[in-house]
């Protein structure tokens, strides 16, 4: 007999960029539909189905992480943070300024994704090396700028000089 | 890309999943989801009831024993491995899991889950089978210790069976460790990989060369003994995309040789 | 003609008064805002009240009969709205017209498979219901009887007595073929020390994988009969020509909105098939559809880059490796339907010498149908599989006659001072200075140091190599060269349409009828207004996107072919010149002069002579807008203003198969160097130069940007990605798992470098660009033939080269040699 629930579907709760709201949502449902379908929050995106591309990115309790991996039941309760917390009443941050001034976007599909495993790195590691940056972007796919200019704006939002 | 109808549990103790995995037949544990829930939206699989074991304490934790013993919880996940000090007993572990794909994964993916889906190109059953490590399998009726080498029995498929879980792996203590591959791409999938350990005689693990590790025992640390070993072993890979029997053949010979040259270094 | 200058300058005017122009500047982006704030609009991200959700339910066999698709289960399911079938659209539908002359004239394309299933993954029904995951559900309860024929995988098979045949309508897997002889091969022939000859090489099956995949929501106004697309198509004009006949409507009931694509490069210039199947929906639910084409499903159906093998090539050429011509075959590989395609057949022709001077030229090109996902444009479009081809001639003929690549391109290279230079099949190259490139990027390599690099590689137990790739990035398409795959077609030339006007309080605002996919249009049209208009980049708005409605379109607009900078920016700059002259002419009724005493400037228009005298374009904007009264009867102004660039192009000639096929000609040149670990194959570009021309550079950080990316996924195709196929016709790499695109920390150090030779024939002496011609692949194939020298010399003779293909090179370099025979007359 099994003692606890077992649910097809369930009201959450969850903390999206200091907002709070509460939703019906199917056990199935992927963290990323529920953020873009439910949530209205379309600055997350959609670009594979196998966890590969990183244009889904987000922070969950801190945590970077794909949300296409993730279910939204399993985020009950957690405090997540997308690309549109970055920008402060239409200011843009440093380092989506910086993404501007570097030319490190072009469509600007996998931005968002981007943005966001920038900004963890930043928060961990201030002052992060080449390698690290580069690293720290590793799960993020882009096929417009070849990565190089995006580099160079992590680098430079870090307030470290950039070999232009 | 979309999953199929799931029930979901969210257990608080490990009784609590256990009896709901025992009570579903269909059901299946949900660690990181790294590789789960990809293999739910192509729908290869696709389990009835979702059993998230992320609120369960008892299957966290890094533990340190004074003889260097490493008790890990199969929960943690690569980047809490990676960062752990007692970890730092047996580097090899660390090291290799800084390998795996990239940081949103190595937040979420857990070391038990690239234990239990058991993929030929995963990086841990070849390392704890390298290593000697113990897995813990829990069930309805008690625990059991499985060595490592027994663990993995196919593709997706493990000694914890229908209504049993992976609860503990053990590592012995030893530093003598190395690992190479060729993976697609710097931390991109292996299209092989081998483990190696040094601590007493020569223990290879092959990865990617068969549907489980293959282990290999070289008579000596001499990259030419090791490569006979693994000729000896008279692999037959599985052909794909990526590489011929025969390449793969080849690559696990210069694989394991590496391996055991990084074991050697940190002897 | 001007000099080419090493370093773009901005046009910098050292008056006071007069400002400085923005052509020239690295001015910031407009995209940037909304795009780094996640507040772009790609297709997805549109709700509409009531909406279905489509799912396509696609074959899994690669040939198959379709006996019959139920979906009466599927029907049944809750939340399943309707669904579409072969059979509905076969009589609600007519065939897609084909571009082909026969037999693939013949070929009877649908939305929906009817009859046979010719693909992996082809659509042969429509599922619509109330959730995503609803309709993918329901999709499962489609029966379809499928009855599997045999698949035909390689094209070299495909000519075969017993070779499966795909389309019985053309009767032959050879849907479209074409010769094309320039000069006197037989004399060339004659003339040559050596003529080398090799057997095969191949163009390998892959494309741009756009981070989005194609999509639409599309909504049906029962009232007026128009559809509302809401997509990514990044060709319209093309989607509108193949989906209106076809559903015997009217252009104008077909009405494309974009906004934000996330990236193109050709892959999203052939969904019509897919919106016509949500037009059809959408019409029959009364209701929006929308539909999300996953990474799966384009991997498996949408837009392959051509495949080619180049068989029997032979070349013609000097003792001192003067090349005097060649001739080959060019074997393509289609897939199962003909969507662009046979154009593929006449593109290469706009490079028909690549970079070179040789003059005598055969090529018998013969395009066949596989059982593979139907290619289409992708980034280089089919003058990249020619320049591949003709960079590996180059380095094999110098290998083979021990001379040095370098040295071979330099002699045959086109000189700057013989630009414009026509080549033998009558294109015309604009300008151009490879030697000079070529200079530029060895150096930013360090060339000069190669032999130590070499000598420490070797020391590390590596083999370092270095590998030049040359290409033309030729743009702005003469549509006039479809008449060579096919006399009956009607059209020629190419059109892009911008319009700009002076509003009511003063705002300038512009529409394209281009749809941007990272290329920075809004940014770039800006520059060039602000510089006609005297005013600021800020000053001048921009729509985003493309729609129909703003009549900013003609039949051939859309993003695609590397021509912005020529055919928008030539609208763009058309019709502010014609606003430019309405506000020197209203302007100068108000202040009582002539036009010609007017300047625009600081964005007033005011006397030249006294800037005293000066009206706030807000004034001029205001008095034709809401203030007219007591202005000239004949005063022609209306500050709203429409141009349609056309350039100037001949029909070429059919007969000869001459005849300018591409306005300009950018071009680069990339050198690799790679490190290859001959114990498994594994190697490393361990440096990389890149150097561009494409004249004058309106913004040289986008230019730069769209020179960086092409280097990335260059590399990408010549390392790890491919759309390879197993013997029943299934991809083997049909997501981001297996099909290995470049991550940050597989890229390279990047060096870049540019010249500007401007054009001679666009309005600013700019040149399309964007594509990037596939340097990366010819550079990198040319740096592992360069390292594995030592191996035996083997042959790079794919254009993609995993670790597998280089272990085979090394373990086994004789068998690619003998592609290759010299023989001496």
């Amino acid at each position: 007999m099994a003692e606890i629930p077992v649910v097809t579907a369930e009201t959450v709760t969850v903390d999206v960029n200091g907002m709070t709201y509460e939703r019906e949502v199917e056990a199935r449902r992927l963290l990323i539909h529920f953020l873009r379908d439910d949530l209205d929050l379309t600055g997350s995106h959609v670009g594979c189905d196998t966890g590969n591309c990183g244009a889904c990115s987000v922070i969950v309790d801190g945590i970077l992480v794909k949300s296409c991996m993730l279910l939204a039941v399993q985020a009950d309760g957690a405090k997540i943070e997308t690309v549109e917390a970055l920008a402060e009443e239409e200011q843009l941050s440093p380092l989506q300024q910086a993404f501007s001034d570097h030319h490190a976007l072009q469509c600007g599909y996998c931005t968002p994704g981007m943005l966001m495993s920038a900004t963890a790195l930043l928060r961990e590691n201030p002052r992060p090396s080449d390698e690290e940056i580069a690293r720290a972007i590793q799960g993020n796919i882009c096929r417009c700028t070849g990565y190089w200019n995006i580099f160079k704006a992590v680098k430079a939002a870090s307030g470290q000089e950039v070999a232009e | 890309m979309l999953l199929s109808e799931v029930g979901y549990a969210r257990p608080a103790t490990l009784e609590q999943a256990l009896g709901v995995l025992a009570h579903y037949p269909g059901a299946r544990a949900l660690a990181g989801g790294q590789t789960l829930i990809n293999v739910m939206k192509a729908r290869a699989a696709a389990p009835d009831v979702l059993v998230d074991l992320a609120g369960i304490p008892a299957l966290k934790g890094i533990e340190l024993g004074p003889d260097g013993t490493l008790e890990l919880g199969p929960m943690i996940t690569y980047t809490e491995l990676i960062g752990s000090a007692e970890a730092r007993a047996r580097p090899i572990l660390g090291q290799v899991c800084a390998q795996i794909a990239d940081v949103q994964v190595r937040n979420k993916g857990t070391i038990g889950g690239n234990v239990c889906s058991s993929d030929p190109t995963n990086h841990l059953p070849p390392l704890l089978v390298a290593l000697g490590a113990v897995f813990t399998v829990t069930g309805a009726t008690g625990e059991r210790a499985v060595p490592a080498e027994e663990f993995f029995l196919g593709v997706y498929m493990t000694a914890a069976g229908p209504g049993e879980l992976l609860t503990k792996i053990t590592v012995p203590a030893g530093r003598s460790d190395g690992f190479a591959s060729v993976p697609i791409g710097v931390d991109g999938t292996c299209i092989v990989n081998a483990a190696a350990t040094v601590n007493g005689g020569v223990r290879v693990a092959l990865g990617c060369v068969a549907a489980t590790p293959v282990v290999v025992e070289a008579p000596s640390t001499d990259p030419a003994a090791v490569r006979a070993a693994v000729r000896e072993a008279a692999l037959e890979p599985p052909s794909d995309v990526h590489a011929s029997t025969d390449y793969r053949r080849h690559l696990a010979e210069v694989v394991a040789a590496r391996a055991v040259e990084q074991a050697e270094r940190g002897a | 003609m001007t000099e080419p200058t090493t370093v773009a300058e901005p046009i910098v005017v050292e008056e006071a008064e007069t400002k400085r122009g923005y052509a020239g500047q690295s001015v910031p982006r407009k995209e940037d805002k909304r795009l780094v704030q996640g507040e772009g609009v790609f297709f997805d991200d549109v709700k509409r009240h009531n909406m279905g959700y489509v799912h396509f339910v696609r074959s899994p066999y690669a040939h198959a009969k379709l006996r019959s698709v139920d979906v009466s289960k599927a029907l049944e399911h809750p939340g399943v709205l309707g669904t579409l079938t072969g059979d509905e659209v076969a009589l609600l539908t007519d065939p897609f017209f084909q571009i082909s002359s026969p037999p693939g004239a013949h070929l009877r394309d649908f939305c929906l498979a009817v009859g046979k299933a010719r693909f992996v993954g082809e659509p042969v029904a429509a599922v619509v219901a109330t959730t995503r995951e609803t309709a993918r559900d329901a999709s499962e309860l489609v029966e379809v009887d499928y009855e599997p024929l045999p698949a035909l995988t390689d094209a070299r098979e495909a000519l075969v007595d017993d070779a499966p045949l795909l389309h019985d309508e053309a009767g032959t897997n050879l849907t479209w073929e074409g010769v094309y002889e320039w000069g006197d091969l037989d004399a060339a022939f004659a003339e040559a020390d050596r003529v080398v000859k090799i057997s095969e090489l191949h163009f390998d099956r892959f494309n741009s994988t756009p981070l989005e995949c194609n999509g639409a929501l599309v909504e049906f106004n029962r009232g007026t009969g128009q559809w509302t697309i809401i997509t990514n198509n990044q060709f319209p004009g093309f989607a509108a020509i193949m989906m209106g006949p076809a559903m015997r409507v009217g252009l104008d009931k077909l009405r494309f909105v974009t906004q934000d694509i996330g990236g193109g490069f050709g892959n999203k210039i052939t969904s019509h098939p897919q919106l016509v199947a949500c037009c059809l929906l959408a019409r029959k639910l009364n209701r929006p559809v929308q539909w999300t084409e996953w990474r799966t499903d384009f991997h498996l159906s949408m837009s392959h880059g051509n495949e080619r093998w180049f068989q029997d090539t032979e070349v013609a050429v000097k003792e001192d490796g003067t090349l005097l011509g060649f001739r080959t075959t060019a074997l393509d590989d289609a897939g199962a339907w003909l969507r662009y395609e046979p154009l593929g057949g006449v593109i290469w022709a706009q490079v028909t010498p690549g970079m070179y001077r040789w003059r005598h030229i055969r090529l018998d090109f013969k395009q066949v149908t596989t059982n593979k996902a139907p290619v289409s444009p992708n980034r280089g479009y089919s003058r990249m599989q020619h320049l591949w081809f003709t960079e590996r001639v180059i380095d094999i003929v110098a290998q083979e006659l021990g001379l040095d690549p370098v040295e071979v391109r330099k002699r045959n290279y086109i000189r700057a001072e013989e630009m414009p230079y026509e080549t033998p099949n009558g294109c015309v190259y604009d300008s151009g200075d490879y030697a000079k490139m070529l200079d530029l990027a060895l150096e930013l390599v360090g060339h000069g140091g190669l032999e130590e690099k070499r000598a420490d590689a070797e020391s590390r137990g590596k083999l370092l190599g270095v590998g030049i790739g040359s290409t033309l990035d030729s743009g702005t398409n003469n549509f006039g060269q479809s008449r060579l795959i096919n006399p009956e077609l009607q059209f020629s030339g190419n059109n892009e349409v911008a319009t700009v006007k002076l509003d009511i309080f003063g705002e300038i605002v512009v529409t394209l009828g281009t749809t941007p996919q990272g290329q920075s249009h809004e940014t770039t049209a800006a520059q060039v207004v602000a510089d006609i208009l005297g005013c600021s980049v800020d000053d001048v708005n921009v729509r985003a996107g493309h729609d129909s409605y703003w009549n900013s379109h003609a039949g051939f607009s859309g993003t695609y072919a590397s021509q912005f900078a020529v055919t928008g920016l030539g609208a763009v700059k058309g019709a502010t010149d014609m606003l430019a002259v309405e506000m020197k002419k209203l302007a100068s009724v108000v202040l009582g002069c002539t036009p010609d005493d007017i300047e625009l400037a600081e964005g007033f228009a005011r006397m030249r002579e006294n800037h005293e005298a000066a009206l706030p374009f807000m004034a001029l904007g205001a008095i034709i807008n809401a203030n007219n009264a007591g202005l000239p009867e004949d005063l022609d102004v209306t500050l709203n203003c429409r141009y349609v660039y056309r350039p100037p192009f001949q029909p070429p000639d059919v007969e000869r198969k001459f005849g300018n096929l591409t306005l300009t000609y950018a071009a680069q040149v990339h050198v690799a160097v790679v490190e290859v670990d001959p114990e498994t194959g594994v190697y490393e570009i361990v440096d990389y130069a890149a150097v561009d021309d494409c004249g004058k550079r309106i913004n040289p950080q986008v230019v730069e940007g769209q020179v960086m990316g092409a280097t990335a996924q260059a590399i990408g195709a010549a390392t790890h990605e491919t759309f390879t196929y197993d013997e029943d016709g299934n991809l083997l790499t049909p997501n981001f798992y297996d099909y290995h695109v470049p991550h940050a920390l597989d890229m390279p150090p990047l060096k870049t470098g540019n010249i500007e030779s401007p054009s001679p024939f666009t309005s600013m002496g700019t040149k399309g660009m964007g594509e990037g011609g596939g340097a990366g692949i010819h550079a990198v194939c040319a740096a592992l033939q360069d390292a594995l020298r030592p191996r035996g010399n083997p042959i790079v003779y794919d254009s993609s080269n995993p670790y597998h293909r280089v272990w085979e090179l090394l373990s086994d370099p004789e068998s690619s040699r003998q592609r290759v025979t010299v023989e001496s007359r």
